[in-house]
């Protein structure tokens, strides 16, 4: 059994209550509950990781939408800060899965307008923008426009224009769709020197792939249906099962493929998965 | 290199990886989606060019005017009969018809983001079926003369395709290119602004050049319509009417240079406004 990383549980940084959606008379969301904590790890910056699984077709991109402030639910509400505040668009970052960009402006021109549209002014915005690109080792393509980057690149640029806006919150939708083992190993290298860079720093991935996500997240949440006693799905996906990967001993720790404790959760989920 | 393993007796053997064979240019030239130099090509256009002139200089059509025909009723045309002060006329009023529509046309496909202005996008662009000569007696009626008959005449007709290529190209924005705008907490007209109008302006300069050519194709038409008013129609009628052939392809091919160098010149302009448009085609030089 590995051991644990010991870490305490600080504010709550966002939140959903009771969301419900229905769309064209489907229940598609039903009573979903979810919570993201401060994770404090004493002598460390630790931001969050939380990953969303789920079988296609179960709404997770409505959830997705609904947490990024794009869509509102029918009931329910998502909150983000301390003290918590119903959310904004613009508060969650999203990436989406092809990573979107303005085309017409180049990187940096992609990062200044996310800038001035979080409030800070033309100057302030360009010179945030050197440094991020910087500390995501962009300065180089600074000027190219989107077109001329590689996927990996472009995904670096998607992330860092959000948190040009967003700040903390980082919604990401299948980063790891279509990428080779390796590219997989960069991205989750990626998010997780992102999330430790700052205490707030949060990021909510939605995936299939159920490796990657626990490689990469602190927390797995699994959004399924719930079945009556004839068992038949019930409309309207929910949280089925939470995960806390660091009391499994299994969150921030490279080379945790191996782990007895990985493959046996692994496997839990996959054999989980037809029944959601 | 061989490899052989000891557990199961497999030998894996490394063949070095194929060289991607370098095709012959020309060869290329007759090959599904290659992408050639533009030295290749202006190679091909010369070549082209010349096979051009050389069925025209040997074909038998008594109709056909030689090419030296041609050159010798251009020279007649433009040092006796005003084919200069023509072309300007008609140049005029094509550069003039052409921005009213742009500003027109790009207004009100750009309004289409409001529901209310869809339906009237969606009759203007219905009216591309209409022929402009009933509204010749309208123009009459409002009092507007020569030039301005002939300007709006053409802004009307191509203002109706103008808006149906705009509003089909706004209309195809995909969802995510908006919410991508709104998480960056853009407002919905901030949205407009970067998604809809800077967003697609180079397309707007190709829907421009489309519609340069459909004022070029129309302007003949048109003077021909209004015919006190001169221009290159109304001297392409006038040599029509006396079976002149050779000054028939003389004012063509004039007008046809005078639209290929318009063409050329908004070219340039949408590579220098908007230099992103084309760094993901295939064939991005020839």
């Amino acid at each position: 059994m590995s051991a644990s990383a010991y870490y305490e549980i600080g504010d709550c940084l966002l939140k959903a209550e009771n969301v419900n959606l229905n769309l064209g008379g489907k229940t598609i969301l039903r009573d979903v509950n979810l919570e993201i904590n401060d994770i404090k790890r004493p002598g460390l910056t630790q931001g969050q990781v939380v990953a969303l699984l789920g079988p296609s077709g179960m709404g997770k991109t409505r959830l997705f939408r609904i947490l990024a402030g794009l869509d509102d639910p029918d009931s329910g509400q998502v909150y983000v800060g301390c003290p918590p505040m119903p959310v904004q668009r613009g508060q969650v970052g999203v990436v989406a899965q092809n990573y979107p960009l303005f085309k017409h402006r180049t990187v940096l021109g992609n990062l200044v307008i996310a800038g001035k549209q979080a409030g800070t002014n033309a100057a302030d915005s360009k010179e945030k923008a050197d440094k991020i690109l910087h500390d995501f080792g962009l300065s180089e393509h600074a000027k190219k426009y989107p077109a001329q980057l590689s996927g990996g690149q472009r995904q670096r640029v998607a992330i860092a224009q959000q948190f040009m806006c967003s700040e903390h919150f980082l919604l990401m939708d299948e980063p790891f769709s279509g990428l080779d083992l390796n590219a997989i190993e960069r991205v989750i290298e990626m998010i997780t020197e992102i999330a430790a860079s700052e205490e707030q720093k949060t990021f909510i991935i939605v995936t299939h792939d159920i490796a990657a996500a626990m490689e990469v997240a602190d927390t797995l949440w699994v959004l399924g249906r719930d079945r009556d006693v004839n068992d038949q799905p019930i409309p309207g996906a929910r949280i089925q099962k939470s995960y806390n990967l660091i009391d499994l001993g299994l969150a921030w720790r490279k080379g945790v493929t191996n782990e007895p404790e990985f493959i046996q959760v692994m496997k839990e989920i996959r054999e989980i998965y037809p029944k959601l | 290199m061989a490899d052989t393993n000891p557990a199961t007796g497999t030998t894996a053997v490394a063949t070095p990886a194929p060289q991607k064979k370098r095709v012959n240019p020309f060869i290329a030239a007759f090959l599904p989606n290659q992408a050639i130099s533009v030295t290749t090509f202006r190679a091909i256009i010369f070549v082209q060019v010349v096979i051009a002139v050389a069925i025209w200089i040997a074909s038998p059509f008594e109709l056909l005017p030689k090419p030296g025909d041609v050159i010798k009723a251009f020279g007649d045309l433009w040092n006796h009969q005003g084919l200069a002060e023509e072309l300007l006329s008609s140049f005029m009023v094509v550069v003039k018809a052409l921005l009213i529509t742009v500003v027109i046309s790009l207004l009100l496909s750009y309004l289409t983001v409001m529901p209310f202005f869809r339906s009237l996008a969606q009759a203007v662009s219905k009216m591309r079926y209409l022929s402009l000569v009933g509204f010749t007696f309208p123009l009459t009626v409002m009092g507007l003369q020569g030039d301005q008959q002939k300007t709006y005449l053409m802004v009307f007709g191509m203002t109706v395709f103008f808006v149906t290529s705009m509003a089909s190209v706004v209309a195809s924005i995909p969802k995510e290119s908006f919410d991508h705008a709104r998480t960056l907490r853009m407002k919905e007209w901030r949205v407009v602004w970067e998604v809809v109008i800077i967003g697609t302006a180079d397309q707007a300069f190709e829907v421009m050049r489309q519609n340069a050519a459909i004022g070029w194709l129309m302007i003949t038409m048109v003077e021909g319509i209004y015919r006190s008013g001169g221009g290159v129609g109304v001297m392409l009628l006038n040599q029509q009417k006396y079976l002149r052939m050779d000054a028939i392809y003389a004012v063509q091919i004039t007008i046809l240079i005078v639209a290929l160098l318009q063409d050329y010149v908004i070219g340039v302009i949408r590579r220098l406004l908007c230099p992103y448009a084309d760094l993901t085609l295939e064939r991005q030089g020839a």
